[in-house]
């Protein structure tokens, strides 16, 4: 269920999902729905990797081309700094 | 006992509430002066900004007294970055370049001191040197004999990322000289007196970017980086006009004018500081002028041209007014606004111009006359000539047909119709040597106040003596201005002459010029204005740099707006103050103060230029003015002990061993706290009693 929230795109659930159940899912003894819980760690603990890349690209991008690309830069911008160009 | 250490409590805590002081306010002494600011084109920004992190820019202290301090500076210093301390005298392009440009400069302070200045001016030399007509030739900064400012240094279009601050009060540079002599001077590597200035502008890049963000964002919140320079200009006519209902007014074609103009404000580097004296001759000479020409003419016989006297605002701006004058004359209906209850005219109801150009120096006067039109041009210059002969004003008079013109308005109507007729007044050479900067003051122009008590509505004789000598600027403005009304009396009444002695007053003069330049609680403003509650001006004089404000008229405007109705209005008789309410009848006390109704001509118009009104104009187009101003937060700046590097390092280091050992100290105690702790009485918890 904590994982179908993620799946919303909230790539920090994913993370939390994946420290919270770290411990049932690979170091406690085995148990019955252990597959089940290990299978939803792996899943979440992949996403949240993607998301992390795919932003850190993006934001490379942007702080380093934003005035380079003039008003477009500044129409895809919440908040420009003060004096720079 | 308790009692006692209640009462010894309450004594030191009193003394303490009475003589407590911040620690911050031991450290830094605040320092007071004009900064240097941002301003955008179209293209470019100039001006300047401090660094934005923290409070601003940093740097050591030290004094310029030569070329060798510059060296010093530049090649390598010891105790980087520096904050320069200079005089205006070494404040030239190539010294404040090369300040600029070397990475170990973070400030420069400029003192005021004028010993050994002989010229001082941050303009370029060729002003407004894109904004010319079809066939003005290109100015050539490097031909001195050419151009239109040749003391000009050009550092007030330059961009410097650093800030620049003028310290015009002796006790502030006095405590940032004695500062630097105190600890900067020795060689010792002690202590060094540094200055922090913050001066940091929202602004950046040029004014589209700058006005297109302020535009996007106005809708998320209230914040602006830039505002464009706006002002109004004043204007009033010489005759008043019919009134008419707004609603379906419509122009009348047959209504002619004459158009007499001078430019209203002026600019310096600096926040706050730009008097502009010598450049204000010219608005006297139409004021003058005005006052003149309004008491000579024939009350009931009205002639076939009317004259429009303007002050443009925003000039020095490439031609902020009179740009948007132009652009209102085109659009038929905008100028004069509907609020003015007249009818509006077109660029077809002129039929010439006079502009009243930089008198710097009265000694010689050029009139550029181009494109003659029904021969008004010599009719005019002739006129003038007989009657400086005639009236003995012994003024020194010269006509020029050339297409190569100052920088005045008047370009902008050329650029507009090459075939426009003008005149043009300026002086044969530029004389100015302080032309848009702090030092353009009373001194440059020679002004004195006379302070006489004679009634300044009230003509001169020209065969009597003044109270002011013959070449004392008062006369000076006063007879070009006589000239100029009586070339004009010439064209507006075809078959008769000005017989008369009497000319322009040079009373009105004097206090005009001390209004403006000295404060504006005077004689003049107090005779032409209804004050309230106990207040009638200030000591200071009005600010004519044309500035930012939308919404409201700036002080100097207002009193222009007020002057020049004055000076063009007509004594009504027999009206009380209570029927003399509604505009154009206006209550005031007069130079006699006994009190008068005047029948009004005078108004406001727009001087923002036309690129800030239409929609996605072309920035590139160099089509009009594109000035803005940046927004910004505060302007301050502090001095302050730095410690030099040797004691930081002490400081940093001592620190560094008091972590380390606290370190050991914690571990130490924490593994034999049984040992340390082991007669503590543990036992002063009681157990609950067993029930």
């Amino acid at each position: 269920m904590v994982f179908s929230s993620g799946i919303s795109f909230s790539s920090f659930v994913w993370l939390i999902n994946f420290f919270w159940f770290y411990d049932s899912a690979f170091k406690q003894p085995p148990f019955d729905e252990q597959n089940t819980i290990r299978k939803y760690v792996i899943m979440s603990g992949i996403g949240t990797l993607f998301w992390i890349i795919a932003l850190t690209t993006w934001i490379i991008i942007f702080q380093t081309n934003r005035i380079a690309w003039g008003e477009f830069g500044d129409e895809l911008s919440f908040i420009i700094p003060l004096g720079s160009k | 006992m308790i009692k006692i250490k209640l009462i010894l409590l309450n004594i030191v805590i009193l003394v303490n509430t009475v003589y407590c002081d911040r620690t911050k306010d031991k450290i830094y002494e605040n320092i007071s002066g004009h900064m240097c600011f941002r301003r955008l084109n179209a293209t470019h920004q100039t001006g300047c900004s401090s660094a934005g992190k923290s409070r601003g820019s940093v740097g050591v202290l030290h004094l310029i007294s030569s070329e060798d301090d510059i060296n010093f500076i530049i090649n390598d210093p010891p105790s980087p970055p520096y904050a320069p301390i200079i005089l205006p005298n070494h404040f030239t392009r190539e010294n404040i370049i090369k300040l600029r440009d070397s990475n170990y400069v973070s400030a420069i302070v400029l003192v005021n001191d004028t010993s050994d200045l002989d010229n001082f001016s941050q303009e370029s030399k060729c002003p407004n040197q894109f904004f010319r007509h079809a066939k003005q030739p290109v100015c050539d900064s490097k031909n001195q004999n050419t151009v239109w400012n040749p003391f000009g240094t050009g550092l007030l279009h330059e961009n410097f990322d650093i800030p620049i601050i003028f310290l015009a009060k002796k006790e502030e540079s006095d405590k940032v000289i004695k500062c630097y002599n105190d600890f900067n001077k020795a060689s010792s590597r002690k202590s060094l007196c540094s200055i922090e200035i913050n001066s940091f502008m929202a602004a950046s890049g040029n004014s589209e970017i700058c006005i297109r963000r302020s535009r996007s964002l106005a809708i998320i919140r209230q914040l602006t980086f830039c505002d464009p320079l706006q002002g109004k200009n004043v204007y009033g006519t010489l005759y008043p006009r019919e009134i008419v209902n707004p609603i379906n007014r419509t122009n009348d074609i047959d209504e002619k004018f004459i158009i007499v103009s001078a430019h209203f404000d002026t600019t310096s580097m600096f926040d706050g500081i730009a008097l502009g004296a010598m450049e204000f001759s010219s608005v006297a000479t139409l004021i003058s002028s005005a006052h003149f020409l309004k008491k000579i003419i024939k009350k009931d016989k009205k002639s076939k041209y009317n004259i429009l006297f303007m002050l443009f605002n925003g000039e020095s701006y490439d031609y902020i007014g009179s740009q948007r004058f132009i652009y209102d004359l085109k659009k038929n209906d905008s100028f004069p606004s509907p609020s003015s209850y007249t009818r509006p005219l077109t660029l077809d109801n002129i039929v010439m111009m006079i502009d009243i150009g930089a008198l710097d120096d009265f000694d010689s006067v050029s009139i550029y006359h181009l494109n003659e039109s029904e021969s008004f041009a010599s009719k005019f210059t002739s006129a003038i000539n007989s009657y400086n002969n005639k009236l003995k004003l012994n003024v020194n008079i010269n006509a020029v047909n050339s297409n190569n013109l100052p920088p005045v308005s008047a370009q902008m109507f050329l650029r507009e119709n090459p075939n426009f007729p003008t005149l043009i007044f300026a002086s044969k050479k530029p004389k100015n040597k302080f032309y848009h900067s702090v030092y353009d003051d009373v001194k440059n122009m020679k002004f004195s106040y006379y302070n006489t008590s004679e009634d300044f509505d009230q003509l001169d004789d020209s065969t009597k003596i003044t109270h002011f000598p013959s070449d004392s600027i008062q006369i000076k403005i006063r007879n070009v201005a006589t000239l100029i009304s009586l070339g004009l009396y010439n064209l507006l009444n075809e078959d008769n002459k000005y017989a008369e002695n009497l000319i322009a007053s040079s009373t009105l003069v004097d206090e005009f010029l001390y209004c403006y330049l000295k404060a504006t609680k005077c004689r003049l403003f107090d005779s032409i204005f209804v004050f309230s509650n106990d207040f009638n001006g200030l000591d200071y004089p009005p600010q004519r740099y044309v500035s930012v404000q939308a919404a409201i008229t700036l002080e100097a405007t207002g009193w222009a707006y007020r002057v020049l109705g004055f000076v063009l209005s007509q004594k009504i008789e027999n009206i009380q103050k209570e029927n003399c309410t509604v505009l154009p009848y206006y209550w005031i006390p007069g130079s006699l103060k006994t009190g008068e109704c005047r029948l009004t001509t005078q108004n406001l118009s727009y001087a923002l230029s036309p690129a800030f009104e239409e929609e996605g104009y072309n920035y590139k187009s160099n089509l009009y003015s594109t000035w803005t101003e940046s927004t910004w937060n505060d302007l301050s700046a502090r001095i302050f002990l730095q410690p030099s590097t040797a004691h930081e390092s002490l400081t940093f280091i001592i620190g560094l061993i008091m972590l380390i050992l606290s370190f050991i100290l914690v571990y130490f105690i924490n593994s034999k706290a049984e040992i340390l702790f082991n007669d503590i009485n543990t036992e002063h918890v009681a157990l609950p009693a067993q029930c």
